[in-house]
């Protein structure tokens, strides 16, 4: 996308004032994106991408917070970050990805306000979530979304929970860490997420048998490759001879770079700048940070080309890699970025390993 | 009381002196009386794989056809009994042509058996207990022909191929390879427990069957991928593995007719290795080549195991049977991809474990087969290995091409003109319903079953 392009696209989500004329919008960017795929660098592409979803994201909550001043609730109370997980929190969503959400608002002054407060923000987080799926952006499946209470909350909520979480690390709480992990500020005031990680990271390196339980908790996705070197597709249903690029190629490289990042106290949140950031403090030589750019890379591209179609208005995709996308040289490419990651992985146990 | 006991057993005794001093038995009726108790715990374990195939088809399938699929096989087992006993045996073994050549193709005499309830003078043991072991076998071979059946076939059908099978499938071809007269026994064909003569046979009757009824509705997708139609128990399954395990010692070890040198123990220790071998193999390569170890494979492999060993029990050496239960165990997990490449619907993997596995037993006598062995049971020659020579491998391709033909043809026309007459498969409606209540009109697991319907 040109320059003036994005800019004149911006502008225009910028004064978009109802929910319909910015599907609308979202809509014509896909198709404009759809033709771009080809043309661009990968990162270039996902990078002008997740702009144009923060732009989207950013829209919809400021057209949330009036709705809510029209109907007589007033504006916010007191600052707030809006908090994206996931693949937004990793600057990695795909032309189809759904809603893990999160609010975090700033402490009461008096105790007095601290009921309407909550209020306010749960009435908001509810708002922003629908208009967000009159977008096209599906509800997220695990309930990670801030319309739930769990992650709607103040920032002294939000750290007594983690410390609760850190004390108590059973497999979803551990989840739950892992996703924190990924968090960004998409909206609003960046210093409450800021405390929020500095609160997550002294935790964190002070307590190694949690990144024992990380470990556990995100190994289990396998790489789909076989000891002969084979790729392991799946065999039945509509989708068999297809791969399952997300769960046994994505999913697995993100895993294994984000929890290499909590010990190493990497704060990036893209895949991409995390492995970056790690070469360049030595935990990975040149050449080893150069093959998971790489690798990464690849399965970056390949998302794309997953099956996507729109179900019920929104955006949804298999994350499988259509059996008839799978040329000859693709399947080589493929295999050797999943040995790569094969590598990362097994790497990544043993060293915790050494450590215990 | 006491006291009451002596005087009335003295009473007896002196009633019935031969009670206190029979004459001894002589050894050849002691030998008969061994080889008599062997043979029908033999039969008996035989009868009791029945029940393995009951928790097989049934844990391989869905609940809404359990009871029905389960059920079947009790009646099943009943008419084929019937039927053997009037026709099939006759078939088999009668031995009323011997004189005449076409003894070589079919046996004649015997039917409505009526055997001597004792054996005579000389004989190994009676003809009565012979004859339920061979019934037990016959059984054991429809059995696997349902597999091609499942989960589709009308009741009916199943009634009507059990005494078309039972009276001229399987006969003949145990008649060739088993009886006496018959003419791949005189050319020396090794085939010590069936794996051609029953698992061959059943399985190539299962394949005409699936064909000719089709895939289930929702087994293959209209662009050709095929979906998976898990069973409901895997639990029944290894059960069912066991039970078979188990019962396949009265299969192979039963086939030595007789305890005589103890020979029977040797074919027990090769049956054993073969069996363990299949299985080993097959969760090894299906978690080699998909990723993930599969327990259904495992199962089929442990099976495929003894398929293949039963050939070749008692002609080669534990190394040997090692060698042929692993390669069973792999060809199996292959097999079935194959079949479902080719859209072949084999709901109980009838065809990979029986077929396949039972191809491969037959072929591999050529193979391992030592010159020892056949000789003492004088049956054939030793395989490549042993003597370097291609005859014995000639004659079991032989008869497997030979015996395969029959029963493909013969199984063909019969399913084919009971299509046509009768129709084979139930309507799409008491399909989708199950079997269970279109069928019997009550289900196999009711509760389960209201709750699902009433869901919809």
């Amino acid at each position: 996308m040109s320059d003036s392009v994005r800019a004149k696209l911006f502008t225009r989500i910028g004064n978009t004032d109802d929910v319909i004329a910015l599907r609308g919008l979202r809509d014509q960017f896909h198709e404009q994106m759809v033709t771009l795929q080809a043309e661009q660098p990968i990162e270039q592409f996902y990078t002008d991408l997740n702009e144009v979803h923060d732009a989207l994201i950013r829209r919809a909550i400021s057209l949330s917070e009036a709705k809510l001043a029209r109907l007589g609730y007033g504006s916010p109370p007191v600052p707030y970050a809006y908090l994206l997980f996931g693949s937004g929190g990793r600057q990695e969503q795909t032309l189809s990805s759904d809603q893990d959400s999160g609010l975090i608002y700033e402490d009461a002054a008096e105790e007095a306000e601290r009921e309407e407060i909550e209020e306010y923000f749960r009435l908001l987080s509810v708002t922003i979530v629908g208009t967000l799926q009159a977008i096209g952006y599906p509800p997220c499946e695990g309930n990670v979304i801030s319309s739930n209470p769990l992650w709607c909350q103040s920032l002294s909520g939000w750290r007594a929970k983690l410390d609760g979480w850190f004390q108590e690390p059973d497999w979803e709480c551990v989840r739950y860490l892992l996703i924190v992990a990924d968090c960004r500020c998409v909206y609003g005031q960046d210093m409450l997420l800021h405390a929020l990680k500095s609160h997550y990271y002294t935790d964190t390196l002070n307590n190694q048998t949690i990144v024992q339980h990380m470990i556990n908790n995100t190994m289990r996705h396998k790489v789909l490759i076989g000891v002969f070197g084979q790729l392991l597709k799946e065999q039945y249903g509509e989708e068999a001879g297809s791969l399952d690029l997300k769960y046994g190629a994505y999913i697995p490289m993100v895993n294994a770079i984000r929890l290499t990042s909590i010990k190493a106290g990497v704060r990036e949140t893209s895949t991409l700048s995390r492995i970056a950031k790690l070469s360049e403090r030595g935990f990975f030589s040149e050449q080893d940070g150069l093959a998971f750019t790489a690798a990464f890379k690849l399965f970056m591209r390949l998302r794309l080309m997953t099956m996507t179609r729109t179900e019920d208005g929104v955006y949804t995709n298999s994350g499988k890699l259509p059996h008839a996308k799978l040329t000859r040289e693709l399947v080589d490419e493929l295999k050797a970025a999943l040995r790569v990651v094969k590598k990362l992985q097994r790497r990544v146990q043993k060293q915790s390993k050494d450590r215990n | 009381m006491v006291k009451k006991l002596i005087v009335s057993l003295g009473a007896l005794s002196l009633l019935f002196p031969a009670m206190a001093f029979a004459d001894d038995p002589s050894a050849g009726t002691l030998n008969m009386g061994l080889n008599s108790i062997w043979v029908l715990v033999a039969a008996i374990l035989v009868i009791l794989m029945q029940g393995g195939f009951i928790l097989l088809e049934a844990g391989s399938t869905r609940m809404k056809n359990a009871g029905h699929i389960a059920g079947k096989t009790v009646f099943t087992l009943g008419l084929c009994t019937l039927v053997y006993w009037a026709v099939g045996y006759a078939i088999a073994f009668g031995s009323d042509n011997a004189e005449h050549s076409i003894s070589k193709i079919i046996g004649w005499g015997s039917y409505l058996f009526a055997p001597a309830v004792a054996a005579a003078d000389g004989e190994a043991l009676p003809s009565t207990i012979f004859f339920v072991f061979q019934l037990a076998f016959a059984a054991v071979s429809l059995s696997i022909a349902w597999g091609g059946f499942a989960e589709r076939a009308k009741l009916s059908a199943y009634l009507v191929f059990t005494i078309l099978f039972t009276a001229v499938v399987y006969p003949v071809i145990s008649h060739w390879i088993w009886s006496p007269t018959g003419w791949l026994f005189a050319e020396g064909a090794q085939d010590y427990a069936g794996s051609t003569v029953v698992h061959l046979t059943g399985a190539l009757a299962a394949f005409a069957a699936t064909v000719l009824l089709k895939p289930r509705i929702g087994r293959f997708n209209k662009d050709g991928s095929a979906n998976e139609i898990l069973g409901h128990n895997q639990v029944f399954g290894a059960l069912s593995v066991l039970l078979l395990w188990v019962g396949w010692f009265g299969f192979n070890a039963g086939s030595a007719l007789g305890v005589g040198d103890g020979f029977f123990g040797y074919v027990a220790f090769n049956t054993q290795l073969g069996a363990a071998g299949g299985a080993v193999a097959a969760l090894l390569i299906s978690w080699l080549v998909n990723g993930k170890a599969d327990i259904t494979t495992t199962l089929n492999g442990g099976l495929a195991g003894l398929v293949a060993i039963t050939a070749t029990c008692a002609f080669v050496d534990p190394w040997a049977a090692v060698v042929i239960g692993l390669i069973a165990g792999v060809l199996v997990f292959f097999s079935a991809k194959f079949f479902e490449k080719i859209k072949v619907d084999d709901p109980i993997y009838a065809l990979s474990v029986h077929g396949a596995a039972g191809i491969w037993g037959t072929l591999a006598n050529g193979i391992f087969a030592t010159d020892e062995l056949a000789k003492k049971l004088n049956v054939g020659q030793g395989g490549i290995i042993d003597t370097g020579n291609w005859h014995q491998m000639w004659v079991q391709l032989e008869s497997v091409l030979v015996c395969g033909g029959y029963v493909l043809v013969v199984s063909f026309i019969i399913l084919g003109a009971m299509k046509l007459v009768m129709g084979l498969r139930v309507t799409e409606e008491q399909e989708i319903i199950g079997l269970d209540l279109s069928e019997h009109g009550a289900f196999g697991y009711p509760e389960q079953m209201k709750k699902a319907q009433s869901s919809l």
